[in-house]
């Protein structure tokens, strides 16, 4: 660069389309209901057995729910349930056992179903410390659910640290809150 | 690059007007260290010389700017205006042709003056820094540059008030990138100059991204983020506006920092739930990893000489600061003290890394020898102080507190004196990345 001179910043207009439905992965839903209960999840067991299967699920990662203004808790209708995790850890509690065990039953019973499972992390800490924390707990019930029987080509992972919330407040309960893995599940064909 | 896209023009930029170079050795001593007395300074209304009438905003402008600056540096002790006695439109502005009577009369012992001309867009600017009590000009220089870019006219001054004082030019003249959640819930990048103007929005693509940093040529920034769905590393040029994806290596890539010599780039990615360090070349294909261990291995910063990184790890049960010699391989802990050690960042002048650790619950901002040592601490009692990043001539750093609410930047003298805000956006402002020098 030519001393005494310096360019001026462009301000390009640099929106990368909202639409950038990243591949792979279901997109974001304007109307991201949930989706009708399909089947009764696993902690509920079912009248119509294990082998009962279910109707399409299709779930919104947290980051599509984000952008479309929504919740990133895991929806009440959502057959799995998010586990929790002590602060600065990604070894699985009992009570996170207990919820994979259930989870791997309605993955058996639901073998169209593949799962993107979130690792996320409460807000205290360095963001990329809490990214990779993220990823580790996600790693962490992925492992679990494939000693369990699971099919590792039916779960993916992903982090996002502790860039998506479900609450905000500086209090040890919603730390708690935050500091979980949560289960985004879609079946029926795969999407390929 | 076109005429248009060129920030001003510095056209016969220093014309030393009569630079009194034994005075610097005499007042070195009385600005210089933590504790010092600040340096009493007037910055006098600039004078118009005959040009245009612009409501006075340039006069004004500029002597705020400079007084902001000074201010800002912890040196100097800016006289209030409103105890200014003579008229600045109506005294001379060159030795001889004002009383130095009335600055030493209010206490001043430095004192600034200048004068503008207006014509068309274009502004010339004389500026010279006087010593009331020896009664001569220390320094003397001349800009010219588009009306609009006055302020840059006023950071070069104050660069070089500091590098009268000091023997090393400022920084003001530097812009700062930050992460900042003023626009909505979603995180984006943003660049501003030092004093807030120019500020500019680099990303709005709505989804997550994080950890901006400055190649050392102050061209372009790495950050990362999800707007591919998944955490990548990615390039945008701040004079094209040209945004690249950097590197394509598999897994999430969490934050890039370039070598000091902008041929490599350090990085962490995470595979399988591991995240370790790799190096990059200068085009964003892998050279080699450089940790392989299954604890946390983030946020690289080299050391100014390039030979060393030091970085995040949890390889001893809670995060910590290592070092990394990047030819041998070999791993050595940093730090010590304290359960939870993150976001490490090395001193330009490479004595020096700046990191925040957790002390009862809050976050801080230490430095540590880069030898090792006793960690000093330099915030407290100011809720949570986070990613600090230092400015490059490292004196200064910038960093996030939230001890007003929200976050917002705050810079501070390397020792922890003089903190000052520096942004109110309105939202979160976190992970500042101060750029090199613009020239």
């Amino acid at each position: 660069m030519s001393r005494g001179r310096f360019p001026r910043l462009i301000l390009l207009a640099s929106v990368f389309a909202v639409a950038c439905t990243p591949a792979g992965r279901s997109a974001p839903k304007a109307s991201s209901a949930p989706p009708a209960p399909a089947v009764p999840s696993a902690a509920q067991p079912s009248d119509r057995g294990p082998t009962a299967q279910a109707d399409t699920i299709r779930e919104s990662s947290s980051l599509d729910a984000a952008r479309a203004g929504q919740s990133t808790a895991t929806p009440e209708s959502s057959p799995l349930k998010e586990i929790y995790f002590d602060y600065d850890r990604a070894d699985l509690r009992p009570d996170a056992r207990d919820t994979l065990r259930a989870h791997a039953d309605w993955l058996k019973a639901n073998p169209t179903a593949r799962v993107e499972i979130e690792g996320h992390a409460d807000d205290r800490g360095t963001n990329e410390y809490n990214l990779a924390l993220g990823a580790k707990r996600a790693q962490s019930a992925k492992d679990y659910l494939a000693t369990l029987g699971v099919a590792g080509n039916r779960l993916s992972t992903i982090s996002y640290g502790e860039e998506l919330p479900v609450c905000k407040e500086a209090t040890e309960a919603c730390w708690q809150r935050n500091r979980r893995v949560r289960f985004v599940v879609t079946t029926g064909r795969p999407a390929s | 690059m076109t005429r248009k896209t060129s920030l001003g023009f510095w056209l016969a930029l220093v014309l030393g007007l009569g630079v009194a170079e034994g005075l610097r050795a005499a007042v070195t001593g009385v600005i210089v260290g933590p504790g010092a007395q600040r340096y009493p300074i007037a910055i006098s209304p600039l004078k118009n010389l005959g040009g245009k009438d612009d409501g006075g905003r340039i006069s004004t402008g500029i002597a705020d700017m400079i007084a902001q600056d000074l201010e800002r540096s912890g040196w100097f002790r800016v006289l209030d205006r409103s105890a200014y006695i003579e008229n600045p439109q109506t005294s001379g502005i060159t030795l001889g042709t004002f009383d130095f009577r009335d600055w030493s009369t209010i206490g001043a012992v430095g004192l600034v003056k200048g004068g503008y001309t207006v014509q068309g867009e274009n502004v010339t600017v004389e500026l010279r820094l006087f010593d009331v009590y020896e009664g001569k000009q220390s320094v003397g220089k001349r800009y010219e540059a588009k009306a609009r870019d006055f302020r840059q006219i006023a950071h070069r001054f104050a660069d070089e008030i500091i590098l009268f004082f000091t023997g090393e030019q400022g920084v003001f003249n530097t812009r700062i990138a930050y992460v900042s959640n003023a626009g909505g819930r979603f995180k984006e990048i943003y660049v501003s100059h030092l004093d807030g103007s120019e500020r500019v929005q680099i990303t709005n693509n709505r989804t997550i991204n994080l950890f901006p940093s400055w190649k050392p040529d102050g061209r372009s920034l790495l950050y990362t983020s999800y707007k591919g769905g998944s955490p990548l590393l990615y390039l945008f040029s701040l004079f094209s506006g040209k945004d690249i994806k950097f590197s394509s290596l598999e897994g999430a890539n969490l934050g890039g920092k370039w070598s000091p010599d902008g041929k490599m780039v350090a990085l962490a990615v995470e595979r399988q739930g591991n995240a370790d360090l790799y190096l990059l070349d200068q085009s964003g294909k892998l050279v080699r990893r450089l940790t392989d261990d299954p604890g946390i291995d983030v946020s690289p910063t080299w050391s100014p000489d390039g030979s060393r990184l030091a970085f995040v790890s949890n390889r001893s049960g809670s995060p910590q600061i290592y070092i990394l010699d990047i030819a041998s391989g070999k791993t050595t802990r940093l730090t010590f003290s304290g359960s939870y050690n993150t976001s490490p960042d090395w001193s330009p002048k490479g004595d020096k890394i700046a990191y925040s650790s957790r002390v009862e619950g809050r976050f801080d901002i230490f430095v540590i020898n880069a030898q090792g040592g006793e960690p000093q601490r330099l915030t407290s009692g100011a809720r949570d102080n986070e990613d600090p990043s230092w400015s490059p001539d490292g004196r200064f750093i910038v960093f996030a507190s939230n001890r007003k609410g929200r976050y917002s930047l705050y810079t501070m003298q390397a020792n922890g004196e003089n903190q000052l805000r520096l942004t109110a956006s309105g939202g979160d402002d976190t992970q500042p990345s101060w750029s090199p020098r613009i020239e």
